[in-house]
């Protein structure tokens, strides 16, 4: 079919601006100008005039035939998808060309050409190369090149064999690595000796499917060799909550709502994909974790998301950024332009963006949760029934995301980025928008018998687990497929991401046709469900998959993990106290623009928190908008003040000092965030995402001891995890130096709220309030703080100052002062301690307060008491579990808080400065609008 | 009589129809979701519906420019029911991404369907922007505006493509602009971020010259709750539910 190409100029183009600014910042300052020239390429019989309206608005876009850019000016850059990659905007083009009249268009592809003023060519191709493109899905387009076909096109590879008959340990070990399965040998041996008693060898097929089934990612074999998936689910069950409606058997964790519905919670990481390809890899992340909230019960509706990251310092120089990584300011960076790129279309409110640095970050971490909303009738799945039709529906089949399982899996090596090329896609946002209208439709229609998400594994994986208990039988000449050269095991295992699968009752088809019809969603039956317990596929007349379920699901050997306790080496910490007004800005500026600490707007406003009218209290709040707020809350059900409210806790540092201590820190964090604003922590439920580096005897000792933590931990709390996520693959290698992820546990909780409207927020209310800390202060256990961070230090005592009964104490004080009203303003100590709460309140309300050393060093514990009490470690110290809150002058507050302890710090004060005084002494003083320019320059720096 | 309904006309990719039927609901109008699917089908018409409102969204993915391809559908599949509709003085209001399909299918600011005279292009920033802005209401005659001239109106604004452009980089004349965004001593401003996207003048809601057809890049419908931090966005929701009680009366008393 001939091609014909479209190029288009734009006379007001913000993109090239912008990309111009950031080159000449990120070191090509000869870089003068910028011009993009955006090619539609089209496949097919057409008139291309009659599309014109489609691909130019005549206010400020021209087209032609031929480029306009004159190579004679400067060097051109074209970049498009590799050919196996479909552009997301391919299927909008075709449904646009074939309304307007023109049904001989076979494909559309697009690419840019980028004019670079100022810089030679082999300049131009540096800068695209680290920038502009990225060579795992993307390529440069030579001057000249002739394309034939648009469309992947070729036959595929026949079905072969593959018999393990006689192979000794060492020629499987081969075998597994030459085929990029990653499988350790007992499982080799475990498929090794089923061949034998099949007495057949096993098809690729059926390897790659035994294959990916026991991989870590999908079988989660470290944490089942440790005996850690059972120990959370056992907690739950012992807590048995009330509101507890699914917890870890489902995609995603289910808590009872109000008046019939239920809400759900469900996090995910995606480390390996972000890590070589942080565009594809993020984006697709969070594609992945909305299906798992689809993928609940009989479909519930997506309303909340985060996205969380974890990289190396993004400032860091180019020559010492480890050779086989990304630079991590482009990781930040494409992150940040993915998760824009995705939530946004999909219409879901952002509830918390965090990123987060650590050396130990060289395989990034690439995190992100999913709240959902669905009718609690719905909230369970049922078991597909033989005789079920197993519906396809979203996106097509393609060659995305082969042995993407296997692969993050494993550890991350200078060639993963080159080797494992087809485990990373771009995710496509508009055809998972169109199924998630359209799966409540289907769900209320009663079309819905089970319905699970297409991830790692693929269809293999989706039909295998839907049918574990049945027996499916699958016809993959069915399936929609973007490349018609893919063979038979491609199919099942290909991660192409945006598509579901759904059991149908066959008397429901044509209803669930219609509907899927009207909200223009593609759809196969691919297959049906039956009585065999097994799992059968068929390809062009072949049978080239026969495996018994109870083999695939209870066949896979665990090997043992021997867990050896790891020596610490700690050193306390050495940072001198401040004495004079310049020390004491000093050590504010650095807490205030330390990364963690900063404003991070400069992402999180990239990310629409508002979508679907549901929200209450977003990420930023206070009287300009841009103060975090620390939690977020919505109203889910319209026209009713009923709340849900989520809150996050995430620590890089801690964990270097006491990982148990940590992991139960971070639950503290997490519910006392909710607890501040006024939620009851009775009606809260927790999710874990864990990510460590591989299950070395020291790593599975001290995760062990992590997991150990928080089940105990919860079942004293009361508090239920209801699910969770665990990747054990945070290592990085390369020649000689292995690069280990510190331990990393991301607390997330998920509760409910009877009036939303009277949820209290941070920003200070009125001026002469008094400012109290309930709860501990211990000025000396800065270990792990920020504030050591700053000064590059770590230390080697971490506040654990609660007991579950003593925490709950703080809590139930607060709860009983806020059905009072008894405080007007509150937030939870942590990062940057009281400093950063301080500062943010001040921010947020254009107020500032007065903090009174002497005030708080009458009722620290006596051990402390001492003379020379580190004021830093007031200030900086994170006193996590401890609120800073604002009461009103003349309130009564000892029925509240007889049994607690708790300081008068200070008050608020009308002027915007915060202020430190000893008694009548004014220690330090400084304007909020000096400290906020502070701190909201560090996070634009890098991002930008 | 029948029930004046307000069809939420909504296509693939667009997101913010429920909040904005609810919306609708709150003022005191009775609002229904119609798919563009079951239009361009004949499941139903427009001329049944005594008004409209495109809510915001990424319809098709906002692939080729924000509101490019539902504006084409419009032009090539609905032009006649569209046109009837518009001719029987009926109002119409783009919110978002329905403003950039009324601008895309050439019916803001002149109603020449099928011929632009307008764009939305990428905010100055070249990035989405989430922000919470202040709106203050113009003279131009607008059914959507009436009597809230001069004040101002706090929501969320939420896009990537919200910047306007006229052919020959002219400006829109001042009876095509019916909202501007606005600093926090209430006067109009080009100023970074409270106006988020660069849009010159601060144009931040265009109407045509009949005032029926509003389109504004903000959202009045997810200010419109006790829940939500402002509700001055259901003031225009409630301007409809007016102007269709009058409308009702005014046939009912003309019968």
């Amino acid at each position: 079919m001939p091609i014909q190409r479209i190029y288009t100029c734009s006379r007001d183009d913000a993109e090239a601006r912008s990309w111009l600014a950031f080159l000449r910042r990120r070191g090509f300052p000869q870089l003068s100008d910028l011009t993009i020239e955006r090619v539609v390429w089209l496949e097919g019989s057409f008139d291309a005039n009659r599309l014109m309206p489609l691909f130019v608005n005549p206010v400020y876009q021209t087209a032609a035939p031929a480029s306009a850019l004159d190579p004679a000016k400067g060097p051109i850059v074209e970049i498009g998808y590799r050919p196996a990659v479909t552009d997301p905007e391919t299927p909008s083009i075709l449904t646009a060309a074939r309304a307007l009249g023109e049904n001989g268009i076979q494909w559309a592809r697009l690419t840019k050409r980028y004019q670079f003023f100022g810089v030679d060519d082999r300049e131009a191709r540096a800068l695209a190369g680290r920038f502009l493109f990225n060579k795992i899905v993307q390529r440069i387009l030579s001057p000249n090149e002739s394309v034939r076909a648009l469309r992947p096109a070729g036959e595929p590879d026949p079905v072969t064999t593959v018999s393990l008959s006689e192979l000794s340990d060492a020629e499987l070990a081969q075998l597994s690595a030459r085929r990029s399965w990653y499988a350790p040998v007992s499982q080799m041996r475990v498929i090794q000796a089923r061949e034998a008693i099949r007495g057949r060898p096993h098809t690729d097929a059926e390897i790659e499917i035994l294959i990916q089934s026991w991989s870590d990612h999908c079988y989660h074999t470290t944490w089942k060799s440790l005996g850690l998936l059972k120990k959370l689910s056992e907690a739950t069950a012992r807590i048995d909550h009330p509101l507890v409606i699914s917890s870890f058997k489902d995609n995603a964790g289910g808590l009872e709502f109000y008046e019939d519905w239920a809400i759900t919670l469900k996090g995910e990481t995606h480390n390996f994909p972000s890590s070589i390809a942080p565009f594809g890899g993020v984006a697709t992340k969070h594609g992945g974790v909305i299906r798992d909230t689809l993928g609940f019960g009989k479909g519930a509706y997506p309303i909340g998301g985060t996205t969380v990251m974890g990289t190396m310092d993004p400032l860091m120089p180019e020559d010492e950024v480890p050779r086989g990584s990304l630079h991590p300011q482009l990781i930040l960076s494409e992150s940040v332009r993915a998760t824009s790129y995705y939530v946004n279309p999909m219409g879901i409110p952002m509830m918390h963006a965090l990123y987060r640095k650590h050396p130990g970050y060289a395989k990034c971490l690439a995190l992100g949760h999913s709240v959902g909303l669905i009718p609690k009738q719905y909230a369970l799945k049922d078991d597909p029934r033989p005789g079920d039709l197993a519906l396809l529906v979203g996106g097509e089949t393609g060659r995305d995301g082969i042995h993407g399982a296997t692969a993050s899996s494993t550890q991350m090596t200078t060639e993963t980025l080159e080797k494992e090329s087809a485990a990373v896609q771009i995710g496509h946002p508009i055809t998972e928008r169109r199924f998630t209208s359209a799966i409540p439709a289907l769900r209320d229609a009663g079309c819905i018998r089970s319905i699970s998400d297409l991830g790692a594994g693929g269809i293999s994986c989706a039909a295998g687990e839907m049918g574990a208990e049945t027996g499916v039988r699958l016809n993959l000449d069915a399936a929609p497929l973007k490349d018609r050269s893919l063979t038979a095991w491609e199919i099942l295992l290909s991660e192409s991401q945006e598509r579901m699968l759904i059991a149908v009752p066959l008397a429901k088809l044509a209803e669930a046709q219609a509907i899927l019809n009207r909200y223009e969603v593609n759809y196969a039956s691919i297959g049906e469900f039956t009585n065999s317990g097994r799992l059968e596929a068929f390809w062009r007349g072949e049978k080239v998959v026969d495996l018994e379920m109870s083999f695939l699901w209870g066949a896979c050997p665990i090997d043992p993990l021997p867990l050896s306790e790891p020596s610490r080496k700690l050193n306390p910490l050495c940072i001198p106290e401040p004495v004079t007004h310049e020390d004491w800005s000093g050590a504010f500026h650095s807490v205030l623009g330390h990364y963690h600490c900063s404003d991070q707007s400069a992402a999180g406003a990239r990310f629409d928190s508002t979508v679907q009218g549901r929200t209450s209290v977003g990420p930023y709040g206070g009287k300009n908008h841009q103060m975090p707020s620390g939690f977020f809350a919505g109203a889910p059900l319209r026209g009713k003040n009923y709340g849900f409210i989520t809150t996050l806790a995430i620590n890089p540092f801690y964990g270097e000092i006491d990982p148990a201590v940590m992991a139960k820190l971070m639950m503290i964090e997490a519910v006392t965030k909710a607890v501040a604003a006024g939620a009851s922590y009775r009606e809260l439920a927790l999710c874990d995402n864990f990510y460590t580096p591989p299950a070395r005897p020291e790593v599975a000792w001290n995760l062990t001891r992590m997991v150990e933590t928080i089940a105990d931990f919860s079942v004293e709390l009361g508090i239920p995890f209801i699910s969770g996520k665990d990747s054990s693959s945070g290592t990085f290698e390369m020649a000689g130096r292995r690069i280990d992820a510190p331990l990393t546990l991301a607390i997330t909780t998920l509760g409910r709220v009877p009036d939303v409207t009277r949820l209290v927020t941070k920003d200070f209310k009125h001026a002469g309030n008094q400012l109290l800390l309930v709860g501990h202060s211990d000025p000396d256990t800065l270990g792990g703080s920020v504030y050591a961070d700053t000064r590059g230090q770590r230390g080697d005592r971490l506040c654990d100052a609660y007991t579950a009964s003593s925490i709950r104490d703080v809590w139930d004080a607060l709860l009983e002062l806020h059905s009072h009203s008894g405080y007007v303003s509150a937030s939870a100590i942590g990062e940057g301690g009281l400093a950063l709460r301080l500062f943010e309140a001040a921010y947020g309300s254009g107020l500032g307060a007065r903090i009174d050393f002497e005030a708080f060093e009458r009722v620290l514990p006596t051990p402390t008491k001492r003379p020379g009490a580190r004021r830093d470690g007031l200030v900086f110290g994170e006193f996590i579990g401890s609120v800073l809150i604002e009461v009103s002058a003349g309130f009564d507050l000892t029925d509240s808080l007889q049994s607690v302890p708790y300081v008068i710090l200070g008050e608020v004060i009308t002027e915007g400065h915060l202020i430190l005084t000893d008694g009548a002494k004014t220690l330090w003083q400084e304007e909020v609008a000096v400290l906020a320019e502070i701190w909201s320059r560090t996070f634009r720096e890098a991002l930008e | 009589m029948n029930p004046a309904f307000v069809a939420i006309l909504y296509a693939p990719g667009t997101n913010c129809h429920e909040e904005t039927a609810a919306a609708v609901e709150r003022a005191g109008g009775r609002a229904e979701l119609v798919l563009l699917y079951d239009l361009a089908a004949g499941q139903t018409r427009l001329e049944s519906f005594q008004a409209a409102i495109i809510p915001g969204g990424f319809s098709y993915g906002d692939h080729l420019g924000a509101g490019r391809v539902f504006g084409a559908l419009l032009v090539a599949e609905l032009a006649g029911q569209l046109h009837k509709f518009l001719d029987s003085g009926k109002p119409l209001l783009g919110i978002c991404n329905g403003f950039q399909v009324l601008v895309e299918a050439g019916i803001l600011p002149s109603r020449s369907m099928g011929q632009r005279d307008m764009a939305l292009v990428d905010n100055q920033s070249a990035h989405f922007e989430d922000r919470k802005v202040r709106l203050l209401v113009s003279s131009a005659r607008c059914v959507w505006t009436e009597g809230l001239v001069g004040t101002i109106l706090e929501m969320p604004s939420a896009h990537g493509e919200g910047r306007p452009l006229f052919p020959n980089a002219k400006s829109l004349p001042a009876k095509h602009v019916a909202l501007r965004f606005a600093d926090r001593s209430g006067r109009p401003t080009d100023a970074y971020p409270d106006n988020p996207n660069g849009a010159a003048g601060g144009v931040a809601g265009v109407v045509d010259s009949k005032g029926l057809v509003l389109g504004l890049m903000p959202h009045p419908e997810r200010a419109s709750l006790p829940a939500h931090y402002s509700q001055d966005g259901l003031k225009i929701f409630q301007n409809l539910a007016n102007w269709l009680d009058r409308r009702a009366f005014a046939t009912q008393t003309s019968a």
